[in-house]
């Protein structure tokens, strides 16, 4: 993958984390490497939801094992996974 | 002494090196907990806290809120428990109502406590747990900043609180749209917690993974429980990475996950996969707030089938009613079970009359687990409470309409009012309603609850907008997430021109209703 590629991944997945989460916290201002769930932007519940965007947007089977912070926990993590499973 | 200091205490004198707390990398013995509750009880104590106030506890899952919680009570005060998406009005309003002399809270909610405070004279105090965690592992984790508080460390205060004494204060929604404080003493929590114990068959050797927040009742309970026998209790902020929770239950050889149904249904899923090979030690699960669907009750039996899974009832009145003991899961998926030991539970018609097995009425409950009432609020306590077999007794109205079977055990139906649970949390719409009314732009509002796989029940807010007024559900969700705690934000707004009225006149929460359930069935 180029790295224009991921650069429109990273804007595409920041976009909807910005329409389905920031919204809520318009004093947020999130970084690529902040933690959703220690910036309080993404609960539980949000994750969840985050899963299943990110399941059917990109086409990817996620196993609970899988959900994890180093895979869902920032926009950077995130970026990475779907870079990875994400069908070429 | 059934006090809940007593039982850590104990636990301190009989295992000192026993592991009391894991949270992240910290690990804390019960030694190392009852120090630094004595150190946090002695700070208490210097702002002024003296026996009969009330502490408010503002902390996310992890040590300090363990010992903020037993810090308050040797100080002989009540803790009253804060979920941490509280927003400041409504956490001045709690402070305002119970009369908080203290707030322990962390540095990154010390500026909300502070903004709380200014507008609340009672409170003296804005404290930071950390202090006294790091007393209690030594420093090592988080740097010499507060070293100082160590050397400091001195006896806690005189007398100690007894049985009778206020132990906690638990807000709980109200149907008037104001939360309530649920008051327990030391004889009520200490009860339940024993209660409890004796059906899980919980012992020193448990270790409990608590991933519920210590603020709900459910959360809060594990703590309690695992003090009392002496186990250990692994906190976790959360269910949020799945992942993560089946980590820590094979590392950390968990015995016991208390759950909701969000949770098990991921692990029903995990569980086919054949995760259950690599815990071994998982004995039981348990499940309140929201019934399990059959589906995941089957799953699980089969991905576990060793662990046995409790389905309970309870409410924060009398933290809980009822619970079905494993063996019976088979015969009765569906039912919740019988009274929690020691107590009794049955179900009557509107006058009060015991009802037979199949009819449907109030669920009625009696036992030392029952509430004193609501904090300053003899009215709502009246309408709880009434007069039981004895003179010095009172029976709890649940609320909840149930029904028996021939054998006695108990299906939960319905509520009576129209408080919501989302979450296992009661929300009540009045008070999100009250919220949506304070948005520019909004004429009526009003906001039911629609079933919901994940949340027990959502929270659809229907909003008539004043004519011209630019309104989107966007917007106004913001606006609710800004004043409400995350659990009572409406999942759903649906802006519409006009709300359905009863014959006469009211607006038809029974007509909404079913549109947000078939809405969400169509979704």
């Amino acid at each position: 993958m180029g790295e224009t590629e991921v650069g429109t991944l990273r804007a595409e997945l920041r976009a909807y984390i910005e329409e389905a989460f920031l919204y809520l916290h318009p004093d947020v201002e999130l970084h690529d490497a902040d933690e959703f769930l220690e910036l309080g932007v993404i609960d539980s519940l949000g994750f969840v939801e985050l899963v299943e965007e990110v399941q059917t947007r990109y086409g990817i089977a996620v196993d609970a094992l899988e959900i994890t912070e180093e895979n869902f926990g920032s926009l950077d993590a995130l970026v990475a996974f779907v870079e990875r499973r994400r069908p070429s | 002494m059934t006090t809940l200091d007593a039982d850590l205490r104990r636990a301190a004198a009989d295992a000192p090196h026993k592991e009391a707390l894991v949270a992240g990398e910290l690990r804390v013995t019960y030694a190392q907990l009852d120090a630094a509750v004595d150190a946090l009880a002695a700070r208490l104590h210097a702002h002024g806290a003296e026996r009969g106030d009330r502490v408010a506890v503002l902390l996310p899952n992890g040590v300090e809120a363990a010992v903020a919680i037993y810090a308050t009570l040797r100080a002989g005060a009540a803790f009253v428990p804060l979920n941490p998406t509280i927003k400041a009005d409504k956490l001045a309003y709690v402070l305002r109502d119970c009369g908080a002399v203290a707030v322990v809270t962390d540095d990154a909610l010390a500026p909300l406590a502070e903004e709380a405070r200014s507008e609340v004279p009672s409170v003296r105090a804005v404290l930071r747990a950390q202090d006294d965690a790091d007393v209690a592992v030594g420093d090592e984790t988080r740097g010499p900043a507060f070293a100082g508080h160590v050397a400091g460390a001195g006896t806690p205060p005189p007398a100690p609180p007894i049985s009778v004494d206020l132990a906690a204060i638990v807000y709980t929604s109200g149907s008037t749209g104001r939360p309530k404080g649920v008051t327990l003493t030391h004889a009520n929590m200490a009860f339940a917690a024993g209660s409890i114990v004796s059906y899980l068959g919980m012992g020193a050797h448990d270790r409990v993974l608590c991933v519920i927040p210590l603020s709900f009742d459910y959360g809060l309970y594990q703590l309690l429980m695992c003090v009392r026998v002496g186990a250990t209790l692994v906190l976790e902020r959360g269910f949020a990475f799945p992942g993560r929770v089946l980590e820590l239950l094979e590392r950390e050889e968990i015995t016991g996950l208390p759950g909701v149904p969000t949770i098990f249904q991921v692990l029903a899923s995990a569980g086919a996969g054949g995760v259950a090979h690599d815990l071994p030690e998982l004995r039981f699960l348990t499940n309140t707030a929201a019934a399990l669907a059959p589906a995941t009750i089957r799953a699980l039996c089969d991905a576990f089938p060793s662990v046995r899974l409790y389905s309970m009832y309870g409410l924060t009145e009398c933290k809980r009613a009822l619970y079905l003991p494993p063996e019976q899961l088979d015969a009765r998926p569906e039912s919740v079970g019988i009274p929690i030991p020691g107590t009794e539970a049955w179900i009557e018609d509107d006058a009060g009359a015991r009802l037979p097995p199949g009819e449907v009425g109030e669920l009625v409950v009696r036992g030392a687990h029952v509430m004193q009432g609501y904090w300053n609020d003899e009215a709502a306590t009246a309408e709880r409470l009434r007069p039981g077999r004895w003179p010095w007794e009172r029976e709890l109205l649940t609320g909840d309409l149930f029904r028996a079977d021939e054998e006695g055990y108990l299906y939960f139906v319905g509520r009576r009012d129209d408080i919501l649970k989302s979450r296992g949390e009661k929300v009540a719409p009045k008070e999100v309603e009250a919220v949506l009314h304070t948005a520019e732009g909004v004429r009526m509002a009003a906001v039911v609850g629609a079933p919901d796989q994940l949340l027990g029940q959502a929270i659809v807010a229907y909003v008539v907008p004043h004519e011209h007024a630019q309104l989107t559900a966007a917007a106004l969700r913001r606006h609710c997430a800004m004043r409400l705690e995350d659990y009572m934000v409406p999942a759903r707004i649906e802006l519409c021109e006009a709300l359905p009225t009863t014959p006469n006149g009211k607006v038809d929460r029974r007509a909404l209703a079913e549109e947000a359930a078939a809405a969400a069935v169509a979704r």
